[in-house]
C-alpha cells in the first residue's frame, strides 16, 4: 500500500522570498530618492562592493551555525589573513603565494578551533571569543605600527577591479555563496554537517563522525574567512590588524537573517545570500543618505532583533511566545464561544 | 540531564529496608490531604490537531484513577493541562466544587495539584533538599532569607516518609533514576500536594523499582490523597488501579471501576480492535546454525563486567535484565558508542573491536538506540533524510553531489517496507507518532544492508498497535537471515518474539533460556538474581 | 577527636566529602594562585608588589569586578549579555557629561549610571526572557544598538575633565592601607551583596534552578520569565554602575568607551574564571570578585613583571579563558584524538 507521498525536490523557500521582497523595495526605494544609486542598473552593482567582505565573512559563520557552534573568530581571522598577505607581498612574495600563505595561516586558526572544540569539548561560544584575541595579538603584532599597504595593480584588481560592468569583488563572493550551498546542499560532507547541526547525539549513533565533521567545518570557516581577508587586504590596499573585527557582528547578522537557526540544522545559504544583499545596500544606502556608519550599524541591530521577534513569535506556537499567546488567548475563546453556539 | 541507572541491587536493597523503617510512622510529616479534582469539557490542540476533543474526568481522594490508551491519545495532555504545564483551549477545572480559573504550575501547585512527570526532571547542581522545596523554599522571620537549616531537617523527614535514606545535602545529579522518581515523590508531599498525577513514572524503572513506587502509592491512598497514572503496563494497570478511564484519539471511549474490564477488553478499548499475545514458534533450524554476531568475554567499565554471546543467522535473541544491569552498555561498547577495555566482537568471523559507529555500520553492524528521542530521530528533519543518514557516505552521486531523485526513491521504497504512516515525505519526523518515528528508524538501519542487528528496548513508548507493525518487521529482517539481538525490560516482548535469551545480571551473562524456557517468570527470576 | 568511635567513621566521611566539595570549588581555588602569581611576579620584578601597583590593580579589577558580578547572575541562567560594554559606556559617558558640565555630584552619578543600566538591562531582558530571542543573538543586537546611541549620545565629543570628587577614588595612592585602595571598598560590598542575595534569596536559588534546567523549574512554579527578566536587570545595573566606576579611575568617557577595552570579554573571562559555566547553574559572587582580581593581577604581570608588550593582553584574556574552561572537567566533554585520526578500516567506497 502506497500511501506516503514522494518528497518534492523543490521546496518553495518562504523566508527567502520575503527578504527577496525586501531587498527589492528597499532597492527601488533607494533609487527613487537617489538617482545616483540606481546608475543605469548597473551602477548598483558596486554599490554593494564595501559590505563583500562581511558577505564573505557571512558564509564561513553559517558553516559554523549550521553544526550548532558559533565562531566568533571569523573577523579576527580575515583581519590577520589581510596582515598575512600585505606582509608577504611587501616582502614580494608572488601573489598567488602570498594568498595562499594568508589563507594557509587563517585555515591553521580555523583547524585549531575545530581541535580545541572537539577534542576539549569546550563550548565553541568560550574556544572561538579566546582564539578572536589570540589571532588579533598576532595581527596587531605582526602589522607593528605601519600596517603594509601599497600592494601592486594585480593584487589590488581583486578589491577593486571589474571584469565588464562586473566588480570582481563581487563576482568572488558569488563564487564562494555557490560553492558553500552546493556543499551544504549536495554533498555528503554538507549532509552530515546540518544533520550534526540537528542533533549531535543521534548523529553519533547513526554513525555520523561528529568530531571530524565539526573539525572539517571550522577548518573551512578559516579557509573562507582567509578568502575574506585577502579580499579585504585588497579592497583597502592596506593589510589593518582591525579591518576584519567590526565585521563579525553584521556578518553574524546576515546569517541569522538569513534564517539560519542559532541552535543548528535549519537554514539555507541562499537566503544567507539575499540577506548580505538587503543588509549591504541597507547600510550602503544609509551612508549615502548621509548617515554614520555606526548609526547604519545601530539600524542593522535593530533589524536584527525585529526579524527575530518576528520569525520567533511566527515559528513556535504553544503559547510560549508572546505571540503565541496572545493567539492562544484568541483560539481560546474563539473555541469557547463556538461551544456555546 | 544526564542521570546514572546503574544503582546496583545491594544498594536498592538497602533502600527497602529503609523504607520499611521509615514506615513505622508513615508519613507523619505530610499534612496533604486529597481533593476532588474535575475538569469539564476539555479541548486542547497543537497547531492545529487537535489533540483532546471535549473530555470530562474526575479524580477522587483516596482513589488511584489510571488513564490509558495508545500513544497520542491525549492521557499525557490530559494530566498536564490539569496541573498546569499546558494551558488548555477549553474547558472547566472545578477543585472541590469550585470552578477555578487558568493555572499555571505554580498555581496548581499552591492549590495542591502536582505532576511526576515521566522522567525525573531535577537540578543536578542543587541538593536533594533543596531540590524538595523548589518553587516555595522556607524563608525566615524577614521573609527575605532562605531558612536552610529548616529546609536541611525537613527534607530528612520527607525523604523517609518516602523510603529514601539519602543525605539531604548531597547534589542531586548523584541520585539514581529510581530515587530520584521517589524524590519527585518527596517534592509533591514538600509542596503539600494532596492530588497527586504520575504520567508513565515506572517506564524508566524495574519491575522490582517499580514495586516500591506501588507501594508508596498505596500508602498515599490509604491515607485519602487523590491520585491519577498513566501507565502502558496493563499489568500495573490492573493491579493498582481503583477506576480506570481508556482514551483514544483524543477523547474518553471506556471508564470501569476496579475489575470491570479485563485484560483483552482493555486492548480493544485502547486500539480499537483485538490484537492477540503469542509466543513465537520455536525453530530449531537457527538455533544451531553458524554464529555471524560473536560477542567474546566484553568489559567495559563499569557496567559490563565480560559478556560472552553469539547470535546465528536469521536468529532472534533476547537480552533480559533490570535497567542498570548492563545490556545497553554492552551494546554501546560493540557498537564502538563507548569503548571496551576488553574482549572481541566479531561479525561473520570479522574483528571488529573498538571500530567506531561508522565502521560498525559498514561492516554489518546496527544498533537501534535506546533513547529515540535524543540518540535516534532527527526530530525537525524530513523522513528522508532521517531514513538515509545511517548511509550518507554511500548514497548515489554524480561528480560529487548528491543525486537527491535517487535517494529520496530509496528512502521512499523503505519508508513503505517498514510500513510507515505519513502523508509525505517532506514531513519532519516529529510530526509523526512514536511508532510510526519508530519505523522510520528501522527503515533508516533497513537501508544499511545489515547483517547483524542490535535493536534496544525496540518498542518503547510505542502503542500497543504499532507494536506489533515492529515485531513483523523484526520476525521479516530475521527471516531475510539477520542476526538479531533484542534488548527488552518488558519480558512480554522477549517471550513474543525470541528464539532464545540471554538474562544479564550485574554485567555478566546470569542465563540462557530456549524455546519453551523462555517464560515471565523464569526471566523475572534470572534478571533478579534469584535464579 | 572528642566524638564516640561509633560515630567516628561517618562522622570522618562527611568531614571528608566536606572538605573535598570546598576545594572542588573554583573561589577556593583562585585564592592560593593568586598568591603564587603575586609572589612570583614580585620575585621578578620586586617593584610589582609595591603598594601603587597592587593598588592600581586592584582598582582596575573593580569595573571587572561589577561586570562580572552582573554575568554571573545571567550566566547563572544560562545566559549570556554581549552588552555590557556599550551599557558600561553609555552610562559613562551620559554621567560623565552630567558631572562635567552640570557638576552632578558622585552620588547621584551612581544613581544616575545604575538607572541607565537597569533601563538598557530592561531591554535585553525583554527581548530574551519574554520574547524568547536566543541571550547570545539578541545580546548581540542590543550591542550595535547601544553602541550607536553611545554615539550618538557623545555627539562626536568626549568627556575628559569629571570632577575631582569621582577621580579622586581612581588615584592608586588614595588607599585605606597600604595597597588597598578605598575603591575596592565597592568591590567588596557588591560582592557580599550578590552573594547574599544569590546563597540566601528565593530569587538567587531561583537564577540556579533555572540554569540547571528551566523547565522542570517552571514546572516546579517558579516564575522563570520574571526571573529571567529580573536577572538580565541586575546584570544591566551593575553594567551601569561599572561605567561610573570607570570614569572615576580614568576620568574621561567617549563613543568607544568599553567597547575599545573590550570590557565583554573582560567580564565573560573574569565570571569562567571565577567558576560561572555557559552552561548555567554554577558559579557565585566570591568567584567574580577573585575572578576579576586574578584577571588583573595576571595582565599586570604580563605587562610588569613578565614584559610582554600591551598589544598581547587580549590574547593573554582568550588563554586564560581557555586554561579556565579545561581546568573545569564538567564544562568538558571531549572526544578521544583516536576519533579524528582513525582512518575507516575496512573497504569503504
Amino acid at each position: 500500500m502506497s500511501t506516503i507521498q514522494p518528497a518534492r525536490l523543490w521546496r518553495t523557500p518562504i523566508w527567502g522570498g520575503i527578504l527577496a521582497v525586501a531587498l527589492i523595495a528597499e532597492l527601488v526605494w533607494f533609487s527613487l530618492i537617489n538617482r545616483n544609486f540606481f546608475g543605469g542598473g548597473v551602477g548598483m552593482l558596486t554599490q554593494i562592493e564595501s559590505f563583500i567582505p562581511t558577505g564573505i565573512l557571512a558564509m564561513a559563520s553559517a558553516l559554523v551555525i549550521f553544526t550548532g557552534n558559533i565562531d566568533l573568530s571569523v573577523g579576527a581571522i580575515a583581519s590577520l589573513a589581510s596582515v598575512v598577505v600585505g606582509t608577504a607581498l611587501l616582502a614580494h612574495v608572488n601573489i598567488i603565494v602570498a594568498i595562499l600563505l594568508a589563507i594557509a595561516v587563517s585555515t591553521l586558526i580555523g583547524l585549531i578551533n575545530g581541535l580545541i572544540v572537539t577534542l576539549l569539548g569546550i563550548d565553541s561560544l568560550l574556544v572561538t571569543l579566546a582564539t578572536q584575541f589570540i589571532a588579533s595579538s598576532v595581527a596587531v603584532s605582526l602589522a607593528g605600527n605601519n600596517p603594509p599597504s601599497g600592494f601592486a595593480a594585480d593584487f589590488l584588481s581583486l578589491g577593486g577591479g571589474t571584469i565588464g560592468p562586473v566588480p570582481v569583488i563581487l563576482i568572488i563572493f558569488v563564487l564562494v555563496s555557490v560553492a558553500v550551498a552546493l556543499l551544504v546542499g549536495r554533498t555528503r560532507f554538507g549532509r552530515r554537517t546540518v544533520l550534526v547541526g540537528y542533533n549531535p547525539s543521534a548523529a553519533r549513533y547513526t554513525g555520523i563522525p561528529v568530531a571530524r565533521t565539526v573539525v572539517g567545518v571550522f577548518t573551512l570557516s578559516g579557509v573562507i574567512a582567509g578568502i575574506g581577508g585577502v579580499v579585504l587586504a585588497a579592497y583597502f590596499n592596506a593589510g589593518r590588524s582591525d579591518s576584519g573585527l567590526a565585521l563579525l557582528l553584521p556578518a553574524i547578522t546576515c546569517v541569522v537573517l538569513g534564517g539560519v537557526d542559532i541552535f543548528g540544522g535549519r537554514g539555507r545559504i541562499g537566503e544567507v545570500f539575499v540577506a548580505v544583499l538587503l543588509l549591504g545596500y541597507l547600510t550602503q544606502g544609509m551612508l549615502n543618505a548621509g548617515f554614520s556608519s555606526l548609526t547604519a550599524s545601530m539600524v542593522t541591530g535593530i533589524l536584527l532583533i525585529v526579524a527575530l521577534v518576528i520569525k520567533i513569535a511566527v515559528e513556535r506556537p504553544g503559547g510560549d511566545t508572546l505571540l503565541g499567546a496572545i493567539r492562544h488567548r484568541v483560539t481560546a475563546r474563539a473555541a469557547t464561544l463556538v461551544r456555546k453556539r | 540531564m544526564h542521570v546514572s541507572t546503574g544503582q546496583s541491587v545491594h544498594e536498592f536493597e538497602a533502600t527497602v529496608v529503609m523504607a520499611r523503617v521509615a514506615s513505622a510512622h508513615p508519613l507523619g510529616l505530610v499534612s496533604a490531604t486529597g481533593h476532588s479534582y474535575e475538569i469539564h469539557g476539555a479541548y486542547k490542540s497543537f497547531s492545529g490537531v487537535p489533540v483532546l476533543k471535549d473530555v470530562s474526568i474526575d479524580f477522587q481522594p483516596g482513589q488511584i484513577h489510571t488513564l490509558v490508551g495508545e500513544n497520542g491519545a491525549g492521557k499525557s495532555t490530559l494530566l498536564k493541562i490539569m496541573s498546569g504545564i499546558y494551558s488548555a483551549d477549553a474547558g472547566e477545572f472545578v477543585l472541590d466544587g469550585v470552578e477555578l480559573g487558568a493555572l499555571t504550575p505554580a498555581d496548581a501547585q499552591k492549590k495542591g495539584i502536582y505532576l511526576v512527570p515521566q522522567e525525573p526532571r531535577l537540578m543536578p547542581d542543587l541538593s536533594v533538599a533543596e531540590n524538595l522545596f523548589l518553587g516555595a523554599l522556607p524563608v525566615g522571620k524577614l521573609h527575605i532569607m532562605v531558612d536552610w537549616k529548616k529546609i536541611n531537617e525537613s527534607a530528612g523527614e520527607l525523604l523517609a516518609a518516602v523510603g529514601l535514606s539519602n543525605d539531604p545535602r548531597m547534589l542531586a545529579g548523584r541520585l539514581s533514576l529510581a530515587h530520584q522518581q521517589l524524590l519527585e515523590c518527596a517534592r509533591a508531599l514538600a509542596h503539600g500536594c494532596g492530588v497527586i498525577y504520575f504520567d508513565e513514572p515506572t517506564s524508566p524503572l524495574s519491575s522490582h523499582e517499580a514495586d516500591k513506587l506501588f507501594s508508596l502509592m498505596n500508602d498515599l491512598r490509604e491515607r485519602g490523597l487523590t491520585l491519577g497514572f498513566i501507565s502502558h503496563r496493563l499489568d500495573e494497570v490492573e493491579s493498582i488501579s481503583d477506576r480506570i478511564t481508556v482514551m483514544r484519539d483524543g477523547e474518553v471511549v471506556e471508564r470501569s471501576e476496579r475489575g470491570g474490564l479485563n485484560r483483552g477488553e482493555l486492548i480493544r478499548a485502547m486500539v480499537g480492535r483485538d490484537l492477540t499475545l503469542t509466543q513465537r514458534p520455536q525453530r530449531e533450524s537457527v538455533t544451531t546454525g553458524a554464529p555471524v554476531f560473536v560477542i567474546e568475554s566484553l568489559e567495559s567499565a563499569p557496567e559490563v563486567k565480560g559478556i560472552s554471546l553469539h547470535v546465528n543467522a536469521g536468529e532472534i535473541v533476547g537480552l533480559a535484565g533490570l535497567v542498570g544491569s548492563g545490556r545497553t552498555e554492552l551494546a554501546e561498547s560493540a557498537f564502538g558508542i563507548r569503548s571496551a577495555s576488553a574482549g572481541t566482537v566479531l561479525i561473520e568471523g570479522k574483528d571488529i573491536t573498538g571500530y567506531s559507529p561508522s565502521e560498525c555500520i559498514e561492516a554489518g553492524l546496527i544498533y537501534l538506540a535506546e533513547d529515540r528521542g535524543r540518540n535516534g530521530i532527527f526530530a525537525e528533519v524530513d523522513l528522508t533524510r532521517n531514513a538515509t543518514s545511517a548511509v550518507v557516505s554511500r548514497l548515489p552521486r554524480r561528480f560529487g553531489l548528491l543525486k537527491r531523485k535517487a535517494e529520496q526513491d530509496s528512502a521512499l521504497l523503505v519508508a513503505e517496507e517498514t510500513g510507515v504512516r505519513a502523508a509525505n515525505m517532506d514531513l519532519s519526523l516529529k510530526s509523526l507518532s512514536g511508532g510510526n518515528q519508530q519505523k522510520v528508524l528501522l527503515a533508516r538501519w533497513v537501508l544499511a544492508t545489515p547483517k547483524a542487528a542490535i535493536f534496544d528496548e525496540p518498542t518503547r513508548g510505542v502503542d500497543v498497535g504499532a507494536k506489533e507493525g515492529i515485531y513483523e518487521i523484526i520476525e521479516k529482517l530475521a527471516a531475510d537471515g539477520l542476526a538479531s539481538i533484542v534488548i527488552s525490560s518488558e519480558l512480554e516482548e522477549l517471550v513474543r518474539i525470541c528464539d532464545r535469551v540471554y538474562v544479564i545480571y550485574e554485567g555478566k551473562v546470569a542465563g540462557e533460556l530456549t524455546g519453551d524456557e523462555i517464560t515471565a517468570e523464569a526471566l523475572g527470576n534470572f534478571a533478579l538474581g534469584a535464579a | 577527636m572528642s566524638t564516640t568511635l561509633s560515630e567516628t567513621p561517618q562522622f570522618l566521611q562527611e568531614r571528608g566529602g566536606r572538605v573535598r566539595a570546598l576545594i572542588a570549588r573554583r573561589d577556593v581555588q583562585l585564592i592560593p594562585v593568586i598568591l603564587i602569581i603575586a609572589l612570583i611576579s614580585g620575585a621578578a620584578n620586586p617593584a610589582f608588589l609595591s603598594s601603587r601597583v597592587i593598588s592600581s590593580l586592584l582598582i582596575a579589577a573593580m569595573v571587572t569586578t561589577l561586570m562580572a558580578l552582573g554575568q554571573t547572575f545571567v550566566m547563572l541562567t544560562k545566559g549570556i549579555d554581549l552588552s555590557v560594554a556599550p551599557i558600561l559606556g553609555l552610562s559613562a559617558v551620559i554621567v560623565g557629561f552630567q558631572a562635567q558640565d552640570h557638576g552632578l555630584p558622585l552620588v547621584q552619578g551612581l544613581f544616575l549610571g545604575a538607572g541607565i543600566g537597569i533601563v538598557l538591562g530592561a531591554g535585553n531582558a525583554l527581548l530574551v526572557s519574554i520574547l524568547r530571542v536566543p541571550p547570545i543573538i539578541a545580546t548581540l543586537g542590543t550591542f550595535t544598538v547601544y553602541g550607536g546611541l553611545q554615539f550618538l549620545v557623545t555627539n562626536g565629543s568626549q568627556v575628559n575633565t569629571v570632577p575631582n570628587q569621582y577621580t579622586v577614588f581612581g588615584v592608586a595612592g588614595f588607599t585605606i592601607l597600604p595597597g588597598v585602595p578605598w575603591l575596592l571598598i565597592v568591590g567588596v560590598v557588591s560582592t557580599i551583596c550578590a552573594g547574599f542575595v544569590l546563597r540566601y534569596t528565593v530569587f538567587g536559588r531561583s537564577l540556579y534552578a533555572i540554569g540547571d534546567d528551566a523547565e522542570a523549574a517552571f514546572r516546579g512554579g517558579i516564575p522563570t520569565t520574571r526571573v529571567t527578566f529580573i536577572s538580565y536587570v541586575v546584570c544591566g545595573f551593575f553594567a551601569g554602575v561599572a561605567g561610573v566606576i570607570y570614569l572615576m579611575r580614568t576620568g574621561s568617557a567617549d563613543a568607544l568607551t568599553g567597547t575599545q577595552t573590550n570590557e565583554n570579554l573582560n567580564a565573560i573571562a573574569a565570571a569562567l574564571i571565577g567558576g560561572a559555566a555557559l552552561t548555567g547553574g554554577r558559579g557565585n559572587a566570591l568567584g567574580a570578585l577573585l575572578g576579576s582580581i586574578f584577571l588583573s593581577l595576571t595582565l599586570s604581570a604580563m605587562g610588569i613583571a613578565a614584559h610582554i608588550p600591551d598589544e598581547w593582553q587580549p590574547a593573554g584574556i582568550g588563554v586564560l579563558i581557555l586554561l579556565a574552561v579545561v581546568a573545569d572537567p564538567r564544562a568538558r566533554q571531549g572526544n578521544n584524538i583516536r576519533s579524528l585520526l582513525r582512518r575507516r578500516k575496512s573497504g569503504s567506497r
